[in-house]
């Protein structure tokens, strides 16, 4: 059963009434290329960082982590599929041209994946802080989003993510629990991580904001990345480590961390693929497919559609 | 004569679930039979059919829950007690 809806009012009406729209209803073009791009935008983002995660299995100190960071690539990996057989299911593009897209820089990707991590500091600290921002994003369109498919396939991600969120912490606790030289490296990771995690959430929602309006989003990234900050600020100092935020301020009256202002230069940047490492990581990520394209091939002579 | 897998949708959240199963002449008889069987009383408002011979249908052994693979799983009891004695020293 597909519905259709006699003007954009109408259908206004229906989303501001919890109403959940399914994949062969006739919804505005506006809507379905709204929730394309932030699907599309979120399988991107769940691919890239699945192939960042994959950098670091020959690299990942001890056999216990080694593994986890397995466990965790392949769920990221998994995401990607998932998330694109959602937006290929819209009929805007398919999963080839998504990942054509991707591969030649002209589609978008989370901003903390345009960034190099250097040290296994760097990769807890993404664990930890990115993935927490990234989960507390998707719990708030979970919530409450409008679009049925994306929705339903959220629940699975989120409580992977989890899983992940918990690993970073627990590394990160190793860390601060270990030598001086330990702590030093994962203080140096957490300068360079603690901004581009909290530029995750974006800056201050617009007004007219459609994700907000059409409840594919139902929070605004202000409220997210606030929440963010005063859970954050005190765990990490819980841990014995410093925000490297030269305004940081705690409001004894209203009992809240204030991190000062942000500057979102770097996060106009990464969005233009002009971030520190966007070039070699959508060059690394092309040349993957390109030398995949065996396998591909392979497998449409031996399975035709 | 051919059985077929019923699946129902209500509109909202809810995703398509298993409801049942019944035996028809062919398709267009068994969507009949599936709205007059399974969709009386508003059980859902979309409705899926599978041919039971076109399901591919897994063994058990190969569901078999992935016991072996501890580092899938994290329970966070150490991260945990860190936060529990965070918050115990502040009190």
């Amino acid at each position: 059963m597909s519905r259709a809806w006699s003007d954009i009012e109408a259908f206004e009406e229906f989303l501001d009434d919890g109403g959940i729209v399914e994949v062969d209803d006739a919804m505005p073009a506006a809507y379905r290329d709204a929730v394309f791009n932030f699907i599309e935008m979120h399988a991107n983002s769940e691919l890239m960082g699945g192939l960042t995660e994959r950098d670091w299995i020959p690299k990942t100190p001890g056999l216990r982590h080694k593994m986890s960071v397995l466990a965790k690539t392949q769920d990221e990996i998994g995401h990607g599929h998932l998330l694109y057989m959602v937006a290929a299911d819209l009929g805007i593009k398919t999963r080839r041209q998504m990942l054509e897209d991707l591969f030649a820089g002209k589609s978008r990707f989370h901003n903390v994946f345009h960034y190099q991590a250097k040290t296994w500091g760097d990769q807890v600290a993404i664990a930890f802080l990115v993935d927490a921002a990234a989960l507390a994003s998707q719990q708030a369109v979970f919530k409450n989003c409008s679009y049925g498919p994306y929705r339903r396939i959220l629940k699975r991600i989120i409580s992977e993510e989890g899983f992940h969120m918990r690993l970073g912490e627990d590394r990160m606790m190793r860390i601060a629990n270990g030598t001086n030289a330990q702590r030093e490296m994962f203080q140096e990771s957490l300068d360079r991580w603690f901004w581009p995690a909290l530029q995750l959430f974006g800056p201050d929602s617009k007004p007219n904001d459609v994700l907000l309006r059409w409840h594919i989003k139902s929070e605004r990234n202000e409220v997210l990345r606030d929440k963010w900050v005063q859970k954050f600020v005190p765990l990490l100092q819980s841990y014995g480590f410093t925000i490297p935020a030269p305004n940081l301020s705690w409001d004894e009256v209203t009992r809240r961390w204030d991190v000062g202002p942000i500057d979102w230069e770097p996060l106009k940047r990464t969005l233009a693929q002009g971030g520190p490492d966007s070039a070699r990581r959508i060059g690394e990520a092309r040349k993957n497919w390109e030398q995949t394209s065996w396998v591909r091939d392979a497998l449409d002579e031996q399975v035709p559609a | 004569m051919a059985t077929y897998e019923v699946f129902l949708k209500k509109d909202g959240r809810d995703e398509f679930r298993h409801a049942g199963a019944l035996d028809a002449a062919n398709d267009d008889l068994a969507l009949v039979l599936a709205r007059e069987s399974y969709l009386r009383r508003a059980e859902g408002n979309r409705l899926w059919l599978v041919r039971r011979d076109n399901l591919i249908i897994a063994g058990e052994d190969f569901v078999e829950p992935n016991t072996d693979k501890p580092h899938r799983h994290h329970d966070g009891s150490a991260v945990a007690a860190h936060r529990k004695a965070t918050r115990e020293s502040k009190t």
